[in-house]
C-alpha cells in the first residue's frame, strides 16, 4: 500500500510491458490530463491530441521514470511540454510571462469537437447533479471519508487517524461511498461497458 | 471484488495483490466500468470536466495504431 505513490506498483507492471497497467493508468488520468492542457489550449481538438500525445509519450518514456516523484507529477510535466509545443505551432500564439496557462473560465469541456460542445457541457452537467445529489442522500460516515480522499487528497492512513477507525473501515466506506454513487450515475451514464475502457 | 477495484484505483492494495486484481478488473467489462466510473465520480467531486466515454479508448486506439513502444532512452520531456 502507498499514499505517496499510489501508482508505483501499476508504473511497475507497465514498464514490465503489462499494457493493461498503463490502461489502467490512462483511464485513471485522463481527465486531470485533459484538464491541465486545456489550460494552454482552447479547441477541444487540440487539447484531445496533445493529451493523446502526452500519454504516448509517457509510454514511450516509460523506462526513463525512476519513481522520483509521483507518476502524476511526471504525467503533467509531460502534458504541459506538449501543450506548449502545440501553441508555439499555432501561428498567433501567446504565452503568459514564464510559460503560465490561463485558467479556463467558460464551460470548456475537453475532449469533443466544438460542435458537440453544447450536448457535453449538458451531460457533464447532469453527471455533476448526479454526484452531488447522491452524495446529499449518502450516509454522512460514507460522505467524510469520500471526500477526504478525493476532494482533500487526504491519504488513507491519515483519514483512519482524522476518524479514530481501522484504515480498513476507511477502505470499506470509501468503496461504499462509490457504489452509492456509481449506481445513481448508470442511467446517466448509459450501458457503455467496453468503450469507456 | 468491486472494494478491490477501489482500492486498486487508490494504490491501496499490497505490491502483490496488484497484478492479480488488474487482471481480474481488465478481463471484466463489469469491473472496468466500475473502475472507470469510481475515476469519474472523483473527478467530478474535484470539479474536473468529463470527456465522453470513448476518450480514454481513442488515446489506446491511438497508442495501438501508431505501435507506440517503450523505447530506453527516449525523454518524454524533451524536444525531438
Amino acid at each position: 500500500m502507498e499514499d505517496t505513490n499510489p501508482d508505483v506498483e501499476l508504473v511497475r507492471l507497465a514498464q514490465a510491458n503489462d499494457v493493461r497497467a498503463f490502461e489502467a493508468l490512462v483511464v485513471k488520468y485522463q481527465r486531470r490530463v485533459a484538464r491541465h492542457v486545456a489550460r494552454y489550449l482552447k479547441s477541444a481538438a487540440d487539447v484531445e491530441d496533445a493529451v493523446q500525445e502526452t500519454f504516448i509519450r509517457a509510454y514511450r518514456g516509460l523506462a526513463a521514470f525512476r519513481g522520483e516523484s509521483a507518476f502524476y507529477t511526471w504525467l503533467y510535466r509531460i502534458a504541459a511540454n506538449v501543450a506548449i509545443r502545440h501553441l508555439k505551432r499555432q501561428p498567433q500564439h501567446v504565452l503568459l510571462g514564464d510559460d503560465a496557462p490561463e485558467e479556463r473560465t467558460d464551460a470548456f469541456q475537453p475532449g469533443v469537437s466544438d460542435s458537440e460542445q453544447p450536448e457535453r457541457t449538458l451531460i457533464a452537467a447532469q453527471i455533476a447533479d448526479t454526484v452531488q445529489r447522491a452524495l446529499a442522500k449518502l450516509q454522512p460516515d460514507l460522505a467524510e471519508a469520500l471526500l477526504l480522499y478525493e476532494v482533500e487528497s487526504k491519504p488513507y492512513a491519515e483519514i483512519a487517524t482524522m476518524l479514530g477507525i481501522p484504515i480498513g473501515t476507511v477502505r470499506t466506506r470509501i468503496f461504499r461511498a462509490r457504489e452509492f454513487i456509481a449506481r445513481r450515475l448508470e442511467p446517466v451514464l448509459g450501458p457503455q461497458r467496453n468503450r469507456r475502457w | 471484488m468491486s472494494q478491490k477495484v477501489s482500492e486498486l484505483l487508490d494504490g491501496q492494495l499490497a505490491s502483490s495483490e496488484v497484478k492479480a486484481a488488474l487482471e481480474e478488473t481488465a478481463a471484466d467489462p463489469a469491473l472496468r466500468d466500475r473502475y472507470t466510473i469510481y475515476g469519474l465520480i472523483g473527478d467530478a467531486l474535484r470539479g474536473n470536466s468529463t470527456p465522453d466515454d470513448a476518450y480514454s479508448a481513442r488515446i489506446l486506439e491511438r497508442m495501438k495504431r501508431e505501435g507506440a513502444q517503450i523505447e530506453p532512452g527516449f525523454d518524454p520531456l524533451r524536444d525531438e
